[in-house]
């Protein structure tokens, strides 16, 4: 019995210290006097909701919504990453109210194939994919369906621009995770950010294809060291990081160098990275990050619905011209000429006048 | 009064039986009690309610003449109150003088060993019990085992000894060393109380005998005024010979014959060597030895648990050097294991099914695979019957919770049910209670006279020469001689065990 | 006391475990500022509410009764089988290879694919078996060693030969045929994940209680799991007995893995490895290595698991003190060795107290 009183304890002790973190995080904490009706439900993919990527920015956007438009938020974890175990936590949210529905990543593609007919009377909204049945014979995005995309390939461009303009020679590399689309359009758009750089301002950056390395994972964070302190070892000076787990690992290679007196850099992707390099005080190696506003995708879709302006059945695209991709407005590594230079070129990708190609073409892998 | 330990109307129960009900001793100074009794007559639960081990449902406890109430061994070791478990509690790879302060550790961040080492080397020599204090427990004889466990009771000053069956692990000239230095204990004043269901060794050294049957005290008697006969029946209730009847032997052909035989052990050493005899159709040949000397070894490679080296085993005239156990099973040779516990039952199966261990894939008890329930069902029950197999629920009794007597009357049982041609018997009465022992016995001769062949291996010479009707020595692995038991005597044999060819000193 | 009181025990022990479990959930639900009875209401709701409901739940646990058994029967024949989640990858595999690789109609395939699995997980059981029976290697190192190869294999494996279109970290999606979903039970359950595999589950329970109880196969493995020596000198084979001992869990959590990749899931997905393996454990632990204990078992952890999301949806719980109770629940509910120690105190205590 001494045993199990011993456990009563620890129980106990465990429970209050997640008292005390669940207080900070607790996700409905809201304006109560703006409350409206609408139920805003998301399901999470693998990982946890502060992965500083796809989860964390949707979830950031519907936060936002629950903050500004008063809407009732609510994310749920799956048990596993199945079809089933996605399906079965859109049934759960459904079956509580929650009838606006986002869930990130083309991993919930199938499954909204489904839901939109199983819960026709709740809307979907799905980032980074489309919905299609099991075998890709039939896509079809049904009135209660939005599908959005984004531009990663203007993103990758603007980092590329930026990345070059600041350091204006030497050697450029790149680390992907898996060889999939959305990997592969933001390597596009760096290459031709830093050809633009080269031929518009007078840059000498180098990307040799032997720095150009799809790791095959996004989780291998040693891998991702060990790529990082080869590229860097063989002279390059920045890398461009779209590998999730694996640019961890970059990002831990890059921030020891630092500290050890060498000036290397990472540039991140998805949301602005500038935290997760600090190594010294305020110092980080984020150069700057290739952003998916993910969390403005969120807030819009939910915003648009409020109004009644609920676009089912369309596939958007974020791009600069709707300020879906881009850099950090803020870049404490970037000199005030870059950042000026920089928002002027990404004016011009927004207004049409240089044209960011989503296509491989004569690029390097 | 004089009495160091009284235990008045001391009763225990555990679910279903009464282990001990309203037993009253008592034990002088300076004196041996003897507590004698059949298994499970509730010696061992009334010296564990006394070392506190268990406490009593009723009863009372008083130590040099002050009532005390005992709930933890801690507090008796207080009253000066050691035990010497049948089991010994000690760590192998420490050295003795560790296993000996162990629980008893001098006080600070590191160890003295140097007065603890002083004090025993003292207490050795006072005693005699020889001890060596730096060597490990896992290069000592088991009688050297037990000397520790009597060193670890007199380093914590105990006064009142307890001796759980202690001479069941030792070798006959082992026991002969215990008898000395429980005398030696006594003559410096120390009080003994001896389990046993041994009577001769409770007329060499006990002083007074207290018979407990079925919980109940029978009887306190003085040992130098009472007979073994009385002793014994008061303990079985009932009368028991002590000499084995049985008719003169007629052996006739060979039905294992063991030529030039070489057994490597475990250890990498030749443990058998160059060994040759035979075992005759209605005949019980003794291997008589000393414990170690390749005894185990050789019914090992007769059983084929172990691998031969060279040489060959015939039975019944075949080569059987290459059959698997099961093969040599059901070729007609049945083995009664030294150890019953750990080589001869399922503890945690039923009677039922620890009765068709080795024929469960007989058809008599399965077909196609599945169980014939019924089948084994009524084995065991004739089993139970006819060895007079005691346990609390019958054949579905959890084989743990029957008497060592009991489990080793089924195994008995199970060989011999078997009908083999040779049943090999190592040690079959092992621990067991006079009556028991009687009872077995009888049995094997059956067996013989039954012709069929029986194989003997006892470490008591005793037995050995009641028993067989040849005698095999075995020393060191070698064959030493053949003797035949009615034309030999102790002395011979035990001469020869030692490895002096018959005739030698003559 | 009846002759069943072992059994009539373990029971008891089961379901006070359960009890304590759920009462240390509730006490993290109250530390935590949620209202318990309200949680396990729509804990117990999201797991029962409606047809649908009830059959995700007998889905998920289908697996669980797998593993569960897989682990038990390993138990009850003196064998720990940690290594159930490499065998359920394992015998996936063969599942999702056979399943993409050829096209024969459903009653033909699925035979196979469920023997592929079978024999999937029995071959990867099959190295720490005869690791322990020649080296005595500890299985337990064994076959956590084997679960990590499992996982790597997976990884590298599904990738280079049955690589979904898009799909990078996952095979293709298996044809129809292949499935062990119908759509007659889909749709008596209407729409839920529900599959043959429950039903292949619970008749291989069946089998195995029989095989464990009333066969030489059972008997020969029990006596050698209780006693290896005294097996030995019985003249059993006990090498043979813990290789195939070892080979036959392998198989059961094999098969676990082909109801559970194409059954309730509808291919292999690398880089995780099954926590039903794990689970699988807990379900042999309260189910006292009983084959109906462990069916009984995986039901309630299927519950648990299922019902989990409506209770997170329904009220303030977030998911991750949502899994904690979940954890909570499912590890006292385990700590049936405890309950035996306090059953035992309580009777003799009873006992003492009804003597005077």
């Amino acid at each position: 019995m001494k045993n199990l009183f011993k456990v009563m304890v620890i129980v106990t002790v465990a429970s209050l210290l997640f008292v005390s973190c669940s207080k900070k995080t607790e996700p409905t904490a809201m304006a109560e006097e703006k409350k409206v009706a609408l139920k805003v439900g998301m399901v999470t993919d693998a990982g946890t909701i502060d992965d500083k990527s796809f989860n964390q920015g949707t979830w950031e956007g519907i936060l936002k919504a629950g903050d500004e438009l008063g809407v009732t938020v609510k994310y749920l974890k799956p048990v596993g990453t199945t079809e089933a175990d996605y399906l079965k936590e859109i049934g759960n949210l459904y079956d509580a109210g929650y009838k606006f529905i986002v869930t990130p990543g083309f991993k919930f593609e199938t499954t909204i194939f489904k839901a939109q007919d199983k819960y026709a009377d709740a809307k979907f909204v799905i980032i980074d994919g489309t919905p299609h049945n099991a075998d890709y014979s039939e896509f079809r995005a049904e009135k209660n369906v939005i599908s959005i995309f984004f531009a990663e390939h203007e993103s990758g461009f603007m980092a590329g621009v930026a990345a070059a303009l600041e350091l204006k020679d030497g050697k450029f590399g790149f680390i992907g995770g898996m060889e999939i689309p959305a990997v592969q359009k933001f390597n596009w758009g760096f290459q031709q950010g830093i050809i633009y750089a080269n031929e518009n301002f007078g840059t000498t950056i180098n990307l040799d294809a032997e720095n150009i390395i799809y790791q095959g994972t996004f989780s291998d964070v040693a891998a991702g060291q060990q790529l990082a302190a080869q590229m860097f070892d063989k002279g390059v000076s920045a890398i461009f990081c779209a590998a999730g787990g694996v640019g961890v690992g970059a990002i831990n290679e890059a921030k020891s160098r630092a500290q050890a007196g060498e000036e290397k850099w990472i540039i991140g992707v998805d949301v602005d990275q500038y935290s997760e390099g600090i190594y010294e005080g305020e110092k980080s190696i984020i150069l700057t990050s290739a952003m998916k506003r993910i969390d403005v995708a969120a807030y819009d879709m939910i915003a648009e619905d409020l109004k009644g302006a609920f676009q089912g059945g369309a596939t958007l695209t974020f791009n600069a011209a709707n300020n879906g991709v881009g850099i950090p407005a803020k870049n404490p590594n970037l000199s005030a000429d870059v950042t000026s230079k920089v928002a002027k070129v990404y004016a011009d990708v927004q207004n049409g006048t240089v044209v960011v190609s989503a296509e491989q073409g004569s690029l390097i892998k | 009064m004089d009495y160091v330990i009284e235990m008045e109307k001391i009763r225990k129960e555990f679910p279903g039986i009464v282990a001990n009900d309203d037993i009253s001793i008592n034990l002088k100074k300076g004196e041996v009690l003897a507590l004698l009794g059949e298994n499970g007559a509730g010696k061992s639960t009334l010296m564990s309610i006394l070392f506190g081990l268990y406490r009593p449902d009723s009863g009372n406890i008083k130590v040099n003449g002050e009532l005390v109430s005992i709930q933890n061994p801690n507090q008796a070791g207080e009253l000066g109150i050691g035990m010497v478990h049948q089991h010994f509690k000690l760590v192998h790879n420490f050295t003795i003088t560790e296993n000996i302060i162990l629980g008893r550790e001098p006080k600070g961040f590191k160890i003295d060993l140097s007065d603890a080492r002083k004090k025993i080397i003292e207490l050795s020599e006072k005693y005699n019990l020889n001890v060596d204090p730096d060597e490990k427990i896992e290069n000592v004889s088991v009688g050297m085992q037990q000397r520790v466990e009597i060193l670890k009771m007199l380093y914590r000053d105990a006064n009142i000894l307890i001796f759980d069956e202690p001479t069941a692990v030792l070798t006959p000239q082992e026991i002969v060393e215990l008898m000395k230095i429980m005398k030696n204990l006594i003559a410096e004043g120390k009080s003994i109380i001896l389990i046993t269901h041994k009577l001769k060794e409770i007329k060499q050294v006990a002083d007074r005998c207290t018979v407990i049957r079925r919980g109940k005290v029978i009887d306190t008697v003085d040992v130098k005024n009472s007979s073994l006969a009385e002793m014994a029946e008061k303990m079985v209730g009932r009368e028991v010979s002590f000499t084995v009847n049985k008719e003169k032997a007629d052996p006739k052909n060979e039905i294992l014959e063991v030529k030039n035989l070489n057994v490597i052990n475990s250890r990498k050493v030749l443990a058998v060597k160059d060994f040759s005899f035979s075992v005759k159709a209605g005949e019980i040949v003794g291997l008589a030895g000393v414990d170690g000397n390749g005894q185990t070894e050789l019914i090992e490679a007769i059983t084929g648990l172990t691998k031969i080296e060279s040489g060959e085993i015939l039975l019944n005239g075949n080569n059987i050097n290459h059959l698997s156990i099961k093969e040599r099973i059901n070729a007609g040779i049945s083995h009664i294991p030294e150890d019953r516990h750990k080589h001869g039952l399922v503890l945690d199966y039923s009677l039922e099914e620890n009765m068709v261990l080795e024929q469960i894939d007989n058809e008599k008890y399965s077909q196609n695979g599945f169980l014939k329930k019924d089948a084994i069902r009524s084995h065991a029950e004739s089993v139970i019957k006819d060895f007079d197999v005691r346990s609390g629920r019958g054949p579905i009794t959890i084989v743990r919770s029957m008497s060592g007597g009991n489990q080793q009357k089924a195994i008995v049982g199970r060989e011999i049910f078997q009908n083999p041609d040779l049943l090999i018997a190592v040690q079959p009465t092992r621990g067991l209670d006079v009556g028991s022992i009687e009872y077995i016995h009888k049995r094997l001769i059956e067996q013989r006279d039954s012709g069929k062949a029986v194989l003997l291996v006892s470490l008591e010479l005793d037995e050995v020469l009641d028993l067989s009707d040849r005698i095999v020595v075995i020393n060191n692995g070698e064959f030493v001689g053949e003797v035949l038991a009615s034309e030999t005597n102790e002395n011979e044999v035990g001469l020869m065990m030692a490895g002096v060819q018959k005739g030698e000193n003559s | 006391m009846n002759l069943n009181s072992d059994k009539f025990r373990a029971l008891w022990v089961a379901l006070i475990s359960v009890f304590l479990g759920l009462v240390a959930g509730a006490i993290l639900m109250a530390l935590t500022g949620h209202n318990p009875f309200e949680g396990y209401t729509y804990l117990f709701q999201g797991g029962l509410m409606n047809i649908e409901r009830i059959g995700n739940t007998l889905a998920t646990s289908t697996a669980l009764f797998l593993t569960g058994i897989s682990v038990a029967f390993a138990f009850k024949t003196g064998l720990f089988n940690i290594g159930a989640s490499g065998q359920m990858l394992m015998g996936g595999l063969f599942a999702t290879a056979i399943g993409l690789t050829w096209d024969l109609p459903k009653p033909i395939l699925l035979p196979i694919i469920l023997i592929a699995s079978i024999i999937g997980g029995g071959l990867w059981a099959l190295i720490p078996g005869l690791l322990k029976a020649k080296f005595n290697v500890h299985e337990v190192v064994a076959t956590i060693m084997m679960n990590w190869i499992a996982y790597w294999t997976i990884n590298y494996t599904i990738p280079a030969y049955f690589k979904g279109e898009y799909l990078e970290t996952e095979s293709r999606i298996i044809g129809n045929n292949a499935s062990l979903r119908v759509e007659w039970l889909t749709d008596l359950f209407n729409g839920s994940y529900i599959n043959l595999g429950f039903f292949i589950a619970v008749a291989v329970i069946i089998i195995i209680a029989i095989v464990l109880d009333k066969t030489v196969l059972g008997f020969t493995l029990k006596a050698v799991g209780f006693n290896k020596e005294s097996a030995k000198y019985s003249g059993m084979n006990v090498n043979k007995s813990i290789i195939l001992s070892m080979m036959i869990a392998g198989g059961l959590a094999g098969l676990g893995g082909a109801t559970f990749y194409l059954g309730y899931s509808s291919n292999i997905q690398i880089g995780v490895l099954p926590a039903q393996g794990f689970d699988g454990i807990a379900v042999a632990l309260l189910g006292a290595n009983n084959p109906y204990g462990a069916l009984a078992a995986a039901v309630f952890f299927g519950l648990l698991h299922s019902g989990k999301g409506f209770m997170n949806a329904m009220t303030d719980v977030p998911p991750e003190i949502g899994d904690t109770i979940i954890a909570t629940i499912i590890y006292f509910a385990a700590t049936s060795l405890l309950i035996h120690k306090f059953l035992d105190k309580i009777t003799a205590f009873f006992k003492g107290g009804l003597k005077k």
